[in-house]
């Protein structure tokens, strides 16, 4: 990955390197992300996270139930079926 | 005091029938020095002890509405003493008056808060009732406390059981607040000093409950009983030590009234655990004593209280952490800053696949033959998104890849690559040419059938890239997925250069695979 931080490679991990990970956790939140970025602590951003994976999870179950309704509904041996059991399949 | 006890216990005995379950008095012989009384009336409990200062005032601040009352009660003095009640026999005659009426009964605690300032001018033994205020704040310090109650019930003579039935409700929820209070619990750590020099006091000194009075009614005036409790509770187990200074200071503190020793040798033992209510009540008379004596303790406390919460404050961090890496899929890091990178990177990609669906969905419904024209547009549209040149190679009749974000004409292969990088993005590519072909007549058809070639590839992918793996070649192996597009694309594509195109820009699809909303505009 072009942006692995190289805190795993050194055996003690600063302060510094976390933050700037909790900061650019923050960046994907869509909640926290319109903030002033050093507005959310590593509690709220972690808790955040969570949440948002979790919402994620959700909406890609969510989403997968749809397209397997649609998959239903379309000739099976369509392009588009094959499209949508590659999206289900993920 | 000896004897005074027994007159208590009759009296109590006397009193229980006599007086409403509600209002208890009880007596503490605290020590020589004080003796404090502590009243329960319905709800609440009036702490008197014979630290005039202290228990005067808090008395009124603790009992609901009571401040009206001690003013007028001041006036009653003389016929309640209550203090002196306890103290002999008719004193509880007079006090047995009151039980019947609560109204009664608060002014004649208010009367004891108010005799008891009075008491020590008046007579040493009145001083007796002037103890009351229980020394049980400063006992709640002295052992280890979160559960204040213990603690009061070993060092807590008074007998304060319907009180500490009261008081117990106070303390568990100032529990909770502990933790919460932050910015209270200096006050609470000098207050937890207070009351634990106040504690010490009680168990020896009599002298020491008089300022527990002093500092719980106080407290307890202010509502601030459950910081107190708190804070002795949170301090008490740092404080220990500093409670057992306390006790020395305690008893050198508080000369003992007269009368408070005849209230308090008897009591110790039978008090105790009544004590465990009537420590929280004492609490915060303590406090007052002790602040101004124990700075340095006081700091001491603060600095663990700090220490507490930063520690709370780790604790949540890293339950939250443990929380975020069950989320995550097939994280074994057990290291901060490399959980954290997953994180990020899983995120990422969860919030791309959702994108992909939920485009895939939308778009579904309009892959047919008449979306076909607006292939070259949307291909333009691709190219600006740098795709790659290798769409108009790939054909007109390819849509492109709406990469992340808003094209609506399938995804071409070329763009597939890009995205390909990413788990998902490579099937759906190879999922969208097999549309294309069969919409387009002849030139679908030379594309159908390595189109068809391609569907087992494809599908034999597919199982292959679950999306866990894709995540994970994504970390490690973003090249063997690159290496995948470009067997599928050589096996459907016609032009080489497509896949000159691809290879040629990993790194820019690697850019063009974080932007959430690719400008494709």
């Amino acid at each position: 990955m072009s942006n692995r931080r190289p805190a795993s490679s050194t055996p003690r991990i600063t302060d510094e390197q976390i933050i700037e990970l909790v900061s650019k956790l923050q960046q994907l939140l869509p909640e926290l992300r319109n903030r002033r970025s050093n507005k959310a602590s590593a509690s709220k951003v972690l808790q955040e996270t969570c949440n948002y994976v979790r919402s994620l999870h959700k909406e890609v179950d969510d989403l997968s139930d749809r397209l397997s309704q649609l998959l239903s509904t379309i000739d099976n041996d369509s392009p588009q079926a094959s499209i949508i059991r590659s999206l289900i399949n993920q | 005091m000896n004897h005074c006890v027994p007159d208590f216990e009759t009296d109590d005995d006397y009193l229980f029938p006599a007086t409403s379950s509600s209002k208890r008095h009880k007596k503490s012989a605290m020590g020589d020095e004080d003796i404090m009384e502590l009243l329960w009336q319905n709800g609440q409990v009036v702490m008197q002890s014979q630290n005039q200062r202290s228990a005067g005032n808090k008395k009124s601040e603790t009992m609901p509405s009571t401040a009206g009352r001690e003013i007028r009660s001041g006036g009653i003095e003389e016929e309640t003493t209550p203090c002196n009640l306890f103290m002999q026999e008719d004193e509880m005659v007079s006090w047995l008056h009151y039980p019947s009426d609560d109204n009664s009964l608060d002014l004649y605690l208010r009367n004891n808060d108010i005799l008891y300032p009075v008491l020590p001018s008046s007579a040493p033994a009145t001083t007796v009732p002037s103890s009351l205020p229980p020394p049980p704040p400063p006992l709640i310090t002295v052992p280890p406390p979160r559960p204040p109650i213990p603690p009061l019930k070993r060092v807590e003579e008074e007998p304060i059981q319907p009180k500490f039935a009261n008081f117990s409700h106070f303390s568990r929820p100032n529990k909770g607040v502990l933790t919460g209070s932050g910015p209270s619990s200096s006050n609470q750590i000098s207050q937890a000093i207070t009351q634990s020099t106040v504690v010490e006091s009680n168990i020896g000194c009599r002298g020491s409950m008089s300022s527990f009075g002093g500092a719980g009614t106080s407290s307890a005036g202010t509502g601030r009983e459950p910081e107190t409790f708190d804070v002795s509770a949170s301090s008490s187990p740092g404080t220990g030590g500093s409670g057992a200074s306390a006790s020395v200071e305690p008893s050198s503190q508080k000369p003992p009234p007269a009368t408070d020793d005849r209230k308090r040798k008897g009591r110790d033992t039978d008090d105790t655990e009544c004590y465990s209510e009537d420590l929280e009540f004492e609490y915060h008379d303590p406090k007052k004593k002790s602040r101004g004596s124990t700075s340095s303790t006081k700091r001491s406390r603060a600095a663990e209280v700090h220490n507490l919460s930063e520690r709370r404050r780790r604790d949540r961090i890293n339950e939250k952490m443990k929380a975020l890496q069950e989320l995550i899929p097939r994280c074994n890091k057990s290291d901060k800053a490399s959980m954290l990178d997953e994180a990020i990177e899983y995120l990422k990609s969860l919030q791309m696949q959702v994108q992909m669906m939920s485009m895939g969905y939308s778009m579904v419904p309009m892959m047919l033959p008449g979306v076909q024209r607006y292939m070259p547009p949307m291909a333009a549209m691709g190219m600006g998104m740098g795709m790659g040149m290798g769409m108009d190679h790939v054909g007109m009749n390819r849509g492109m890849v709406p990469y992340p974000s808003v094209l609506p004409g399938p995804p071409l292969p070329n763009s597939a690559a890009h995205l390909g990088q990413r788990f998902a993005v490579p099937r759906f590519q190879m999922a969208q040419v097999p549309i294309m072909g069969p919409s387009r007549g002849e030139a679908a058809a030379n594309l159908s059938d390595p189109m068809m070639n391609s569907f087992p590839v494809q599908n034999a992918n597919q199982p292959r890239v679950p999306f866990a793996d894709p995540y994970q070649q994504c970390h490690g192996l973003p090249q063997t997925q690159l290496a995948q597009q470009q067997a599928q694309h050589q096996a459907q594509q016609q032009d080489q250069r497509g896949m000159a195109a691809i290879t040629s820009k990993p790194s820019s699809s690697k850019d063009v695979r974080y932007p959430q909303r690719h400008p494709t505009g």
